[in-house]
């Protein structure tokens, strides 16, 4: 850290801040529009990598040494892993666009962007870009009453010993403490939605007929659905049958009717099941206790603990 | 450098964020956009907090990355779960609501 805010002290106001700003700047600004122009999504979100590191020097060159590690491990670092991650997760880091916008969408699109920037460039330019917004101390700033003067961080940095962190440590701790422990519990419910997203349906389609499987994959809880056959193999985890994926394209039509059999991977129903066409042969539909057409449901139960027992 | 160098900077890559959200069709890539506004308001905050000396601006760029970094999981889980669904990320699909 001491050498960070050695280099930020370095390029206060001096022309190594003009080479290393149109430096970082150059970069930044190639970067973003890189990302939106490339194809493939894995060099954009690279781009975008690039785009965040150059914006952590630009940080560095703004005296703010803290926020710019924070963005190198937070943003640059943690959250763009997670893009890439989902990137080569979904598979889909080939050629992606399929549907491209036309022509005239992409030009009215750039005429927008360009508009944005005349508009906040003509608001800017003048009053912001004065020799008095130069950030130096050491110069001799004409103040006018339309040019906003820099105020620089040099008389906070100052009072401060440990530089960045703990002018912003101060401010977060005391004035800002409420809003830090929110942002706590921000990112637990984050967490916690993110797990249950991300999270398999699990539960009994025979208490929800409306249930849905949230990943359609091909090796999604698939225990049969004719329940006939050999079931020996089917109801331990493995690959689907090419025919029982065109059966279980639509589940949620067909949960109700052949509900016994759509029981969830490594249910204990499963074992149940097994059990019980083990000894009751004849029994076309074996199912749960008291739900099949069963001709002794009192032996079915002796079976199933049984099989549970087994 | 004058403070309004580094504005510009964030305007031009504002304004690329949104040439991009406009003009890309892929969820991803949208996302990605969002987080390039994001962080060109980021670099805004920090300017005008040495602007005006003070540390408010990098206390409120701090919650940002906070809050962003909350969205980009919530989202990317939302995403996989479209993906999932409905086998693309193009968001010009033509039967969300059909289902």
């Amino acid at each position: 850290m001491t050498s960070l805010s050695v280099l930020a002290q370095a390029t206060t106001g001096s022309t190594s801040e003009v080479v290393l700003f149109v430096v970082f700047a150059g970069i930044a600004i190639g970067a973003g529009i890189g990302m939106v122009a490339m194809r493939n999504i894995v060099h954009g979100a690279l781009m975008l990598v690039i785009n965040l590191l150059s914006l952590a020097g630009l940080y560095l060159l703004l005296q703010s040494s803290f926020l710019s590690i924070v963005q190198i491990i937070v943003y640059a670092g943690a959250i763009m892993v997670l893009f890439l991650f989902v990137i080569m997760l979904l598979g889909i880091d080939r050629d992606d666009l399929l549907v491209e916008v036309s022509p005239v969408g992409r030009g009215l699109a750039v005429v927008a962007g360009l508009g944005v920037v005349a508009m906040l460039g003509w608001g800017l330019i003048g009053p912001y870009t004065s020799s008095a917004s130069v950030c130096d101390p050491d110069a001799a700033v004409v103040h006018t009453s339309d040019t906003q003067t820099c105020a620089g961080m040099d008389a906070l940095l100052d009072q401060a010993e440990s530089g960045s962190v703990e002018i912003v440590a101060t401010d977060l701790f005391t004035r800002w403490t409420f809003p830090f422990e929110a942002s706590a519990l921000l990112l637990i419910v984050a967490t916690l939605g993110a797990m249950l997203l991300g999270r398999r349906h699990d539960t009994d389609p025979d208490d929800d007929p409306a249930w849905e499987p949230s990943m359609r994959l091909p090796d999604t809880d698939d225990t049969g659905s004719t329940g006939d056959g050999p079931v020996d193999g089917d109801t331990t985890e493995g690959p689907a049958e090419p025919g029982d994926e065109v059966d279980e394209v639509e589940p949620d039509t067909e949960a109700p009717d052949d509900a016994p059999e759509m029981t969830p991977l490594g249910h204990d129903d499963a074992e149940r099941d097994d059990a019980e066409r083990d000894d009751a042969e004849p029994v076309a539909v074996g199912g749960d206790t008291g739900v099949g057409a069963n001709p002794a449901p009192g032996d079915a139960g002796d079976d199933a603990t049984r099989g549970r027992d087994a | 450098m004058p403070i309004g160098a580094y504005y510009l900077v964030a305007a031009i890559m504002f304004a690329t964020g949104l040439v991009g959200i406009l003009v890309r069709r892929n969820l991803i890539v949208l996302f990605m956009c969002v987080e390039l506004m994001l962080n060109a308001v980021n670099l805004t905050l920090v300017a005008a907090s040495r602007m005006w000396g003070g540390a408010d601006g990098q206390v409120f760029v701090f919650f940002v990355i906070v809050v962003a970094a909350a969205e980009v999981v919530v989202g990317l889980a939302l995403i996989v779960n479209i993906f999932f669904r409905r086998g693309s990320l193009d968001v010009d699909a033509q039967h969300l609501l059909e289902h």
